[in-house]
């Protein structure tokens, strides 16, 4: 059965993770960019990830940007990667229907690194999530298999290596990579 | 008389300095051949991104200004990025929008609302630092050194005819793939491999 995961342990995964991204650039150019956070959240704020953002507005070594649609955060998250930032994108499976047009333009036409997480609201804790009632919730595989994403389920707090994994998978395809989050933060 | 894209593009490319340019649709073509070196990047396939990706930028290299040449259709397709440039309140940013009143591109159909709609006052609302609006060449030339020295969001509503040429009529652009490494490597410089 999945388990709530909680928001202070997704958040210390996510700077490791962005510790690990900037050493990582730091090692292949010359010039990165010199900044005192971390990286960033590109958010759409997602009812499923609502504790973690609300821990976010606490954090100073992370930097939040607020979007108004999904398509925002996907081009926003382009231009940082150009820039050399680390960034992760928090949404909703509604956001991922909602912008598979400029997740394709940017991620995969561009071949640009984005890492999201989605988070399945209304996914059923019984239930695996293309068995779900819910047709946001059991569309969201499908979709991503029909656009090659890989991804993976975040079902627990013993998952959560599956985000720096995916975060490097989407570094190393030069793509695009997702966990789904599979019930609501704690 | 309407401003013709290409003269308002050859003022900004004389002045543009360092910054980061985020062309698209109509601007792209004559951008290309106005200023093909230098560090650009033309929002292509994901229509109505330029703002945002310029965002990225903005808030990746606050060491450069970013100048972001946007289409009032483009704009149309995710208005909401006002509010989240403003919000994010990058203060290397200038967003240009050229103001046609039509989809030049797929055939000049009339954008919703077409010349009423008041895209400087839509900035302003949203929380831009500052918004203006220009109708006439000696005036944007006359304006453009503060512009680009005042700190931002800055945008700037530019009353234009159409361009000479679309991305339909002038393609072979790089493709976005190419132009993204391309400016990454500028930007970053990549150790040489040894």
């Amino acid at each position: 059965m999945p388990e709530s995961i909680p928001a202070p342990l997704i958040i210390d995964t996510l700077k490791d993770t962005f510790r690990e991204a900037r050493a990582a650039l730091a090692a292949e150019v010359a010039e990165p960019p010199r900044h005192s956070h971390l990286g960033w959240i590109l958010s759409v704020p997602d009812t499923h990830q609502k504790t973690v953002l609300a821990a976010l507005d606490k954090e100073e070594a992370i930097r939040v940007v607020t979007c108004a649609t999904e398509d925002e955060a996907t081009a926003l998250a382009g231009g940082l990667y150009i820039g050399g930032e680390p960034c992760v994108l928090m949404i909703q499976h509604a956001g991922l229907y909602a912008s598979v047009n400029t997740l394709r333009g940017v991620a995969m036409d561009g071949r640009i690194p984005l890492f999201y997480m989605i988070g399945l609201l209304s996914r059923e804790r019984d239930k695996d999530p293309r068995e779900s009632r819910h047709s946001m919730v059991r569309y969201s595989e499908p979709l991503l298999d029909t656009f090659g994403v890989p991804h993976a389920r975040l079902e627990g707090p013993d998952d959560v290596h599956l985000i720096p994994e995916y975060y490097r998978l989407s570094r190393a395809r030069r793509g695009p990579a997702v966990v789904l989050v599979g019930l609501e933060t704690s | 008389m309407l401003m013709k894209p290409e003269d308002v593009l050859r003022l900004i490319a004389a002045q543009r300095g360092s910054a980061i340019c985020v062309p698209t649709m109509t601007t792209a073509p004559a951008w290309r051949s106005i200023a093909p070196d230098d560090l650009s990047v033309t929002c292509v396939g994901f229509m109505g991104g330029a703002s945002a990706l310029g965002l990225g930028l903005a808030l990746a290299r606050p060491d450069h200004r970013v100048l972001v040449l946007d289409g009032d259709g483009s704009l149309l397709m995710q208005l909401g990025s006002l509010a989240t440039v403003a919000g994010a309140a990058p203060r290397n940013l200038v967003h240009f929008l050229f103001k046609n009143g039509v989809y030049h591109t797929s055939g000049s159909q009339g954008i919703p609302g077409g010349l009423t709609v008041d895209f400087a006052m839509m900035a302003k609302g949203a929380g831009y630092a500052l918004a203006c609006v220009i109708h006439d060449l000696e005036e944007f030339r006359r304006r453009l050194p503060g512009l680009l020295a005042t700190e931002g969001p800055v945008f700037v509503e530019l009353h234009t005819g159409l361009a000479e040429q679309t991305p339909m009529t002038a393609p072979g652009s790089a493709p976005f793939h190419q132009q993204v490494q391309d400016l990454r490597v500028k930007l970053l410089k990549p150790r040489a491999r040894t």
